[in-house]
């Protein structure tokens, strides 16, 4: 009986080690002492006046430096917000983890799961220094997702909870040109609107489709997936094929996939099922996807501007709607309807080159 | 065998030289060889000649930059089709306009831009024999060279043309055109522009033609991206504008000889969609309310000296729920007094979500005189109670008489899905109101387009209520059907009288007068200016009585869903040459009555100036019982026919505190305070009064 223990227990730890070796030559379990988190977090109680109190971040609060427990990722694409940059990171409570539902549904969080969104700019001018403007925290409580927002001192020492909305002038240096914005701190309202199913709040991007990706961690490169499974934020039941969203930005992917990948992170929030927009004839979420049609090609608008006769006109640029309203910034017209004030020219590009690759002749 | 063969050859030379080629501009045509008959023709080389067809004939605007010509003159009357949808031009944008004239004074005898398959354009014009022609493409879309086909047919007769036609003219502004709206108190449409630094006003001159005058603004926090509403909140003479943007609320405040403006900008978040001037409050000052996209609806409470408080629906110490759903869905408010109880109400068309956030709401407004005389006014959500909270996408609605019955019947104009027409069943006897939809078989269905901009009007003159939607026009036939014509007006902008000539006219959103062709029909304009009430008189209720029956307007500014329109009221009266009687209920209640007046003439009506004195027509045998009363007031029906009479009652301070139709000879007073009243009785323009107490 105990030869039959001892060779079973040596059968599993071949395959465990087979299995762990053939996904990933980098990945070595490890056996540390358990280390608690130092993050302070009540899901259930106001949130603190300034963020340093959650104790998200260790030195420097403007390094954002994570403490043990903080964990950062990056979905695949992510929202074009007048070219801030975003440094995001996830917390959990200790013994408690995430769970897989499928590729196009964000992950099902635990209550007390914290979502936490730097906005920054790099080479502000006038002295090409990196400026954090606000913090925004999402996170899972008893009665649902709830939202704060924290937004930096112009010494960056320190960030104070404020969820009424403002405004901060910002001129800036991104490839090579450089950017004039009033950037918007949005208020409560304003967060909800974007991340809402119906009367719901809801986090957008932590959708496996968008993070099946590996990113750079301090012990090396690892899929997000790993990683989380790995710390326990992530219940070790995802299927081995994940349909996941091209990137944008890849030039090497084609450019229906790149188009529907842009269109997901920056306009399915709105334009799906309960969602602030929902009763326009377009799906751009990826898992919604059924073809050209749901991105609007040979759709008729439900509100006509002249001279635009289709959402997409295939091949024509110049009577397509989608691109006068994300080539705009017009309050009225423009698209997506928060979140942007300036054109963000890289989008429109890919825009104007998947149009012009389109053959399909409208009936 | 030589012989036909040279005929042969000869026809090909004929032809060839009927091929005409393409000119440089008009007068180059002209000295080119003209094309008498049909034929295809080839635009050499790209489209480079410097002469742009002017005036525009056909869809979408200006923007070319070139344009070749060519001379037509027919040798018979014809049915002419110029076309370039020809499978040689698969793929290509052409654009064409059709003049008569001479060249530098042409006028559109047709034109076309995407009739055609793709982006191709059919042309299709009638023709006089002898006339002179001149066909013209320009490079809107393209440059590139393409072929083209005039086909002479046999005339058809075209169809009949819409009840009312408009003619286009350019008007130069400066900035976003959002209204036309009477700005310097002269009462004459004029035309607003603006940027966030200048208001630009087209003055109508009254002999004619504008006076553009830019007055330069503090910089707007927020400028009218979503809606800009006007009246003259300070009661100052000057008309004041309000910017209703995403991010919050601007108003800028008229001085006092309207030369510049004070801007006053809110701090709060306001995602603004429809804004409006209205007395909410029935203080007699002018308030303003705006649409919130994501919030509660917010409001500004004017404080009589010209201060607007802030006051959002459910939060603080706002006085009044004017839709509290707290992740809004608010798109399109228009005040309509809709159960004709002298008060103005007001409905919201909703959109977006789940079904809870983008029901329709109306919110009554329920106001009435304390025991101590004190005005009371209190709103009350009631959609559910009356059939109008449809879950349906919409962005705006109209509301107007369609039917001439003396009530608010309702389009709830679709911005995705279908349309809704209601009638108001006002229960004369009860005073109840259910909307019946009336929508199938009514001819709105006709109209499939879809948008966010519903508005009526009475276009033609006719004396019933058209609808205008997104640019198409359903013409009221005065029985709640409608007989639609599409793209007759821009499918954006303003109404007005641009020409006080007594029809109303649009301006588009990019800058386009669409002046109205008029008809025969007669027609009256009132100018509503209050004291008691609020300067403009908006909230009053205008009746008018003609031989062919009555019609009602509502005072208002803001409908639709982006853009002001004109505060005066507008009817026409068909081929009606009289006017019994012009009845205005002012907010205050008091009404003033105007006996026949003239037709085809705008007045200015005061409030107050034409009260009619009661006692002139008060009636001994006329006989209210019991009276003094406690609850019904009964009358004597030996005398008189008054079945169905209208009937006000005013108490001793000329207020009107109740009115209705008669029914039964019997009237519910149990809702009034106990007082002498007066009661009036009007019918065909004859009045009758009599006094009572009410215990």
């Amino acid at each position: 009986m105990v030869k039959n223990y001892v060779l079973l227990l040596l059968i599993a730890f071949s395959v465990f080690a087979q299995s762990s070796c053939t996904s990933d030559e980098n990945y070595v379990p490890t056996k540390q002492p358990k280390q608690e988190s130092p993050v302070v977090f009540n899901p259930e109680a106001t949130p603190f006046n300034t963020l340093s109190e959650y104790h998200f971040f260790e030195g420097n609060l403007k390094d954002l430096s994570p403490v043990f427990g903080v964990l950062p990722y990056e979905p695949i694409n992510s929202l074009f917000t007048d070219y801030a940059h975003k440094k995001r990171f996830v917390w959990m409570p200790s013994n408690q983890k995430a769970t897989y539902v499928d590729a196009h549904s964000t992950l099902n969080f635990p209550i007390g799961a914290v979502l936490i969104k730097n906005f920054y700019y790099q080479n502000v001018l006038p002295n090409n220094l990196t400026r954090i403007i606000e913090t925004r925290l999402m996170y899972n409580t008893s009665q649902g997702w709830k939202f704060a927002n924290y937004i930096w001192n112009d010494d960056q020492t320190e960030a104070y909870f404020d969820l009424t909305g403002s405004y901060t002038d910002i001129d800036f240096i991104e490839n090579g040109q450089t950017k004039s914005t009033t950037y918007r701190i949005p208020s409560a309202a304003e967060c909800f609107t974007c991340h809402k199913s119906e009367v719901n709040s809801i986090p957008i991007g932590l959708k496996p489709q968008n993070l099946n990706k590996s990113i750079t961690y301090s012990d090396g490169i690892k899929n997000q997936f790993q990683k989380w499974i790995e710390v326990g934020y992530l219940e070790d039941n995802l299927p081995n094929l994940i349909n996941t969203v091209s990137n944008w930005e890849d030039t090497t992917s084609n450019l229906t996939d790149r188009m529907r990948g842009y269109l997901d992170i920056n306009c399915a929030h709105c334009h799906s099922q309960d969602r602030h927009c929902d009763y326009r004839p377009v799906r751009f979420a990826f898992g919604d996807y059924q073809g050209e049609v749901s991105l609007g090609v040979c759709v008729d608008p439900d509100t006509p501007i002249a001279p635009y006769s289709k959402i997409v006109e295939p091949g024509n640029i110049a009577r397509s709607l989608v691109h006068f309203r994300l080539n705009n910034t017009q309050e009225q017209y423009r698209m997506p309807l928060l979140g942007r004030t300036l054109i963000h020219e890289e989008g429109v590009t890919l825009l104007e080159q998947w149009i012009t690759s389109l053959t399909t002749t409208c009936q | 065998m030589k012989k036909p063969l040279f005929t042969y050859l000869f026809c090909l030379f004929v032809v060839a030289i009927q091929a005409q080629t393409n000119s440089d501009s008009c007068t180059d045509a002209d000295a080119d060889t003209a094309i008498v008959g049909p034929g295809t023709f080839t635009i050499n080389g790209i489209i480079d000649g410097t002469e742009i067809p002017s005036p525009i004939c056909a869809a979408n605007g200006t923007g070319a930059t070139n344009g070749e010509w060519y001379r037509y003159i027919p040798n018979n009357d014809y049915t002419v089709t110029v076309t370039t949808d020809l499978t040689q031009n698969t793929g290509k944008d052409t654009r064409v306009h059709i003049y008569t004239g001479v060249c530098g004074s042409l006028a559109c005898a047709g034109g076309d831009d995407d009739s055609g398959s793709g982006f191709l354009s059919v042309a299709q014009f009638n023709v006089t024999s002898g006339t002179t022609y001149y066909i013209a493409f320009d490079d809107k879309w393209s440059d590139s060279e393409f072929d083209w086909q005039l086909i002479e047919g046999a005339v058809v007769t075209p169809p009949p043309p819409a009840p009312i036609t408009f003619t286009q003219q350019a008007l130069a502004t400066n900035g976003t055109n959002r209204a036309v709206v009477d700005m310097n108190g002269d009462h004459l449409d004029d035309v607003v522009a603006v940027t966030a630094t200048n208001i630009n006003i087209n003055y109508q001159l009254a002999t004619g033609g504008f006076n553009s005058v830019d007055i330069t603004t503090s910089s707007a926090d927020f400028t009218p991206n979503w809606s800009l509403s006007a009246a003259d909140f300070d009661a100052n003479g000057y008309t004041d504008l309000l910017y209703g943007a995403g991010q919050g609320v601007t108003f800028m405040k008229a001085n006092s000889t309207g030369t510049g403006f004070t801007e006053i900008s809110g701090a709060e978040y306001v995602f603004s969609q429809r804004s409006n001037f209205a007395d909410i409050n029935m203080d007699g000052h002018l308030d303003a309310f705006v649409c919130h996209d994501v919030q509660p609806n917010v409001y500004y409470l004017n404080d009589g000296n010209g201060n607007l408080i802030f006051n959002q629906t459910a939060s603080g110490t706002a006085p009044f729920n004017l839709g509290d759903y707290s992740s809004g869905g608010n798109y399109g408010s228009i005040w309509v007094d809709y159960d004709n109880d002298g008060d103005s109400d007001m409905f919201i068309a909703k959109c977006g979500g789940e079904e809870a956030r983008r029901r329709n709401q109306m919110h009554r407004n329920d106001s009435y005189y304390d025991v101590t005389n004190n005005l009371i006014v209190n709103y009350t959500e009631v959609a559910s109670q009356i059939g109008l909270s449809d879950p349906i996408q919409t962005w705006s609605s109209s509301w107007g008489d369609f039917d001439n019955d003396g009530d608010m019947d309702v389009f709830v104009g679709a911005s995705s899905g279908t349309h809704k027409l209601m009638r108001n069943d006002l229960d004369l006897t009860t005073g109840t109101v259910t909307f019946t939809d009336v929508t199938a078989g009514s001819g709105v269905l006709d109209m499939t387009a879809t948008g966010i901009e519903n508005v009526t009007y009475d276009f033609n003159n006719d004396g019933f209520l058209d609808l205008a939607s997104n640019g198409h026009i359903l013409f009221g036939n005065g029985d709640m059907t409608f007989t639609l014509y599409s793209d007759l007006l821009p499918p954006a902008g303003s109404f007005g009288d641009l020409n006080s000539d007594g029809f109303i006219d649009g301006f588009s959103s990019n800058g386009t007068i669409y002046m109205n062709d008029t008809t025969t029909n007669n027609w009256i304009t009132i100018n509503t200016v209050g004291n008691v009430s609020n300067i403009n008189g908006i909230g009053a209720r205008i009746t008018i009585e003609t031989p062919s029956g009555s019609q009602i307007r509502d005072v208002r500014s803001g409908d639709g869903f982006r853009y002001m329109n004109t505060l005066n009221t507008h009817f026409g009266l068909g081929a009606d040459t009289t006017i019994t009687s012009i009845t205005v209920e002012w907010p205050s209640g008091i009404v003033d009555t105007i006996l026949t007046p003239l037709v085809n003439q705008t007045l200015n009506l005061i409030e107050g100036a034409n009260q009619l004195s009661v006692d002139q027509f008060l009636i001994t045998d006329l006989i209210l019982y019991p009276n003094p009363t406690t609850h019904s007031l009964n009358l004597n029906a030996e005398n008189y026919i008054l079945n169905k009479s209208d009937y006000s009652i005013f108490d001793m301070n000329g207020r009107q505190v109740l009115k209705g139709k008669l029914i039964n000879n019997t009237i519910d007073v149990s809702k009034i305070q106990s007082g002498n009243y007066i009661l009036r009785l009007s019918s065909n323009g004859k009045v009758k009064a009599q006094k009572f107490i009410k215990k």
